[in-house]
C-alpha cells in the first residue's frame, strides 16, 4: 500500500465507555436524521403518481417539504438538484459539529466527491463545454474555491498539463497527495501510453479514487475499534465493487489489450479488499465476460452478484443494481451498531440511493413507464429481501 | 541498597507498613469518600454518556424533546438518582457509625477493644468500596443503555418502555453493591469505652 497521505489520527474515537464524551453528540444527530429517510408506505404514495405535481405533494409530507418549498413545477433533475442540496446541508451541519477525529473523518468522505469534479471538469474540458455549465454540474460535496474550480479546466490534458495542474492548483487542495501520487506513478513509467485521451482521463479518475480508498482504508484502520471493524468493511466492498467495475469497463476498450492489463488495469485494483490480493492477480489476466465470471465464482459474495449480469437481467436487474442492493444492505447494517464512525458515510451512501430512487420514480412518471417504475432499491424497508418483515409478506 | 532504605525509626519500610499502621477512623472515613465519590463519578458518566445521545437524537426528532424527553429523562435520572443515592445513603450509614471514644486520651488504653477497633475501620473501608465500585459499573452501564435508548426512542417511541426495562436492569446493578454494602458494615461498630473487666 502507498504511503499514508492523510497523518495518522492524534486520537482515537473511543470505547463504547467514552465515545460520547467527544462524538456523542454528532452520532445522535446523524441518527436522528435516519428518521428523515423516505418508509416503505412514501414509496408507495410516490409509485401511486399520475403526475409530478402529485410526486410533489406527496414528498411536502415528507422531509424534502422545506427543500421543495419554493419550487413551482417539479421536474427530476429541479428534484435532484434540491435533494443533494438538501444532503449537503445537512452533513456540512454535521461537519461543524464534528471535532477530531471525527471531523477527519468527515472530510474523507468529501474527497470522493473532489476527485469526481476535477474529473468532471477535465473531461469537460476535452469535449469542448462551457465551464459554467461544468461548475453547476459539480457535486456541491466536493467544491474547491471559486478561482480553483475555475483554473482546473485551462491546463492541456496530457502529462506536462497534469504536473503544472498539480503544481499551480491542486496542490494546495485535499485530494493534492492523491494527484501528485498519480503523477510519481507515471513518472516511472516510460511513455509508452498512447492511449485516447478519454480513456486517460478514466484511468486518472480510477487511480485517484484507488489511492482515496486505500488512504481512507488506512485512516479507518488506525482508528480502530468498531469504526475499524465497520467502516473497514465497507470500504473493503466498495474497493471490490470497483475493481469489478474497472475490469467490467475496459472490455472493449484499449486497457483491456493484453499489454495493457497488466502494465495499467492492474494498477488501478485498490490494494484492499476481499478481492485482494488473489483475486485482483486473476482479474489482471481476465480478457472478456466469461474469464470475469469465472473468476468471481471463486468469491462467493461475488458470484451471486454476477449472477445477476451474467444471467441478462432476467428480472430487469443490471450489474450496478445488484451493487446496489448489496450497498444499501451493507450501509444499513451501519446503523446497527453504535459509537462509531461508519453511521456517517453509510448516511451520506444511503441518502444518495435515495435520490436516485426519487429521481428514477418521478423519471418514470415523466415518461409515462409506470411498469418500470418499482426498478429502485428503497432504504430501510421492511421488504427488503433481508428483513424478517420480508418473510412475513411472504416474499 | 542501603541508601534507598530509610534507616531512621521514623520511617516506613513500604505500604504494608503504611496501611498496617493507618488508624481505623483514617480506614473508616475513606470508605465513606470512596462510596460517596465512586458513586457520584458513576452517575455523573451515565448522565453525560446519555445526555450528549439525547441532546442529539432530539435535534432530528422533536417529538422526545417535549412530553417524551421529559419522561424519559425523569426516568433516567431516577436510574442515576438511584446510583447516586445508594452512595448517599451509604456514605450517611457509615458516617453515622464513626464514634469517637468517650475519652479523649492521647492513646488508647491496654483493654480497648482493639479487635471490634480494626474490624470497623477496614469492614467501613470495604462496604464504602464496594459500594462505590458497583455503582461506577451499574452508573456506565445505565449510561450506554441510555445513550442507545434516547436514539432508539427517537426513532420508534415504542421501544422506549422496552428499552427503559433494560436500563432499569442496569441500575439495579447498583442495588446488589448497597446491599452487600450494608451488610458489610451492619457489624461494623466503633467501640466508645474500654472492654469492661
Amino acid at each position: 500500500m502507498a504511503t499514508m497521505a492523510t497523518p495518522a489520527p492524534k486520537s482515537t474515537p473511543g470505547n463504547m465507555a467514552n465515545f460520547n464524551i467527544l462524538h456523542g453528540f454528532a452520532e445522535a444527530l446523524v441518527r436522528g436524521m435516519r428518521s428523515s429517510f423516505l418508509a416503505d408506505a412514501d414509496y408507495h404514495h410516490l409509485t401511486q403518481c399520475e403526475t409530478l405535481d402529485d410526486v410533489r405533494l406527496n414528498l411536502s409530507e415528507t422531509d424534502y417539504g422545506d427543500a421543495l418549498a419554493d419550487m413551482n413545477t417539479l421536474i427530476p433533475t429541479g428534484l435532484q438538484k434540491a435533494a443533494v442540496e438538501k444532503l449537503v446541508t445537512e452533513f456540512q451541519y454535521l461537519r461543524t459539529q464534528a471535532i477530531e477525529p471525527l471531523s477527519t473523518f468527515l472530510d474523507f468522505i468529501t474527497y470522493e466527491y473532489m476527485i469526481e469534479n476535477v474529473m468532471l471538469l477535465l473531461k469537460g474540458t476535452l469535449s469542448g463545454r462551457d465551464i459554467n455549465e461544468l461548475i453547476a454540474q459539480c457535486h456541491p460535496l466536493g467544491m474547491f474555491k471559486e478561482s480553483t474550480m475555475r483554473s482546473i479546466p485551462t491546463f492541456e490534458s496530457s502529462p506536462r498539463g497534469y504536473q503544472d495542474l498539480y503544481q499551480t492548483v491542486l496542490v494546495d487542495t485535499p485530494v493534492g497527495p492523491y494527484f501528485s501520487l498519480f503523477l510519481r506513478e507515471t513518472a516511472g513509467r516510460s511513455e509508452v501510453s498512447n492511449v485516447l485521451e478519454e480513456v486517460e482521463i478514466e484511468i486518472i479518475k480510477s487511480s485517484l479514487i484507488k489511492y482515496w480508498i486505500e488512504d481512507f482504508a488506512q485512516f479507518v484502520d488506525s482508528l480502530g475499534g468498531e469504526t475499524a471493524i465497520i467502516m473497514g468493511d465497507l470500504l473493503k466492498v466498495r474497493a471490490d465493487t470497483n475493481a469489478i467495475n474497472i475490469t467490467l469497463n475496459s472490455f472493449g476498450t484499449p486497457l483491456n489489450e493484453p499489454a495493457m492489463r497488466a502494465s495499467d488495469r492492474k494498477r488501478l485494483y485498490p490494494a484492499l479488499g476481499h478481492l485482494y490480493p488473489a483475486g485482483t492477480s486473476m482479474l489482471a489476466d481476465v480478457s472478456d465476460e466469461d474469464e470475469l465470471g469465472r473468476v468471481l465464482e471463486l468469491f462467493p459474495q461475488y458470484s451471486s452478484i454476477w449472477n445477476v449480469h451474467a444471467s441478462g437481467g432476467s428480472d430487469g436487474k443490471s450489474i450496478d443494481d445488484a451493487f446496489y442492493e448489496r450497498d444499501v444492505q451493507m450501509l444499513e447494517l451501519a446503523f446497527e451498531g453504535q459509537m462509531h464512525f461508519g453511521a456517517f458515510y453509510a448516511y451520506v451512501k444511503l441518502k444518495e440511493q435515495e435520490i436516485r430512487n426519487l429521481v428514477w420514480v418521478s423519471e418514470c412518471i415523466l415518461q409515462q413507464q409506470k411498469e418500470e417504475i418499482h426498478k429502485f432499491v428503497p432504504v430501510f424497508s421492511f421488504n427488503a429481501p433481508w428483513r424478517a418483515g420480508a418473510k412475513k409478506q411472504g416474499r | 541498597m542501603a541508601s534507598a532504605t530509610c534507616q531512621s525509626a521514623y520511617c516506613n519500610q513500604g505500604w504494608s507498613e503504611v496501611l498496617t499502621h493507618m488508624s481505623p477512623y483514617g480506614f473508616a472515613n475513606f470508605g465513606i469518600a470512596f462510596g460517596l465519590g465512586l458513586s457520584v463519578v458513576g452517575a455523573a458518566w451515565g448522565i453525560w454518556l446519555t445526555g450528549s445521545s439525547l441532546v442529539g437524537a432530539a435535534v432530528k426528532a422533536p417529538r422526545i424533546r417535549s412530553k417524551n424527553l421529559i419522561r424519559r429523562v425523569w426516568s433516567g435520572v431516577d436510574c442515576w438518582n438511584s446510583t447516586a443515592i445508594y452512595g448517599v445513603i451509604m456514605a450517611i450509614i457509615l458516617a453515622n457509625k464513626v464514634k469517637k471514644p468517650e475519652e479523649a486520651a492521647s492513646s488508647l488504653s491496654e483493654d480497648w477493644d482493639w479487635a471490634g477497633y480494626y474490624y470497623a475501620g477496614y469492614g467501613m473501608f470495604s462496604s464504602g468500596l464496594s459500594v462505590g465500585l458497583t455503582n461506577i459499573a451499574s452508573g456506565v452501564s445505565v449510561g450506554i443503555a441510555g445513550s442507545s435508548c434516547a436514539i432508539g426512542d427517537a426513532q420508534d417511541s415504542s421501544l422506549f418502555v422496552k428499552i427503559l426495562i433494560v436500563e432499569i436492569f442496569a441500575s439495579a446493578l447498583g442495588i446488589f453493591g448497597i446491599i452487600v454494602g450494608i451488610i458489610q458494615s451492619n457489624s461494623c461498630t466503633f467501640p466508645i469505652t474500654a472492654l469492661s473487666g
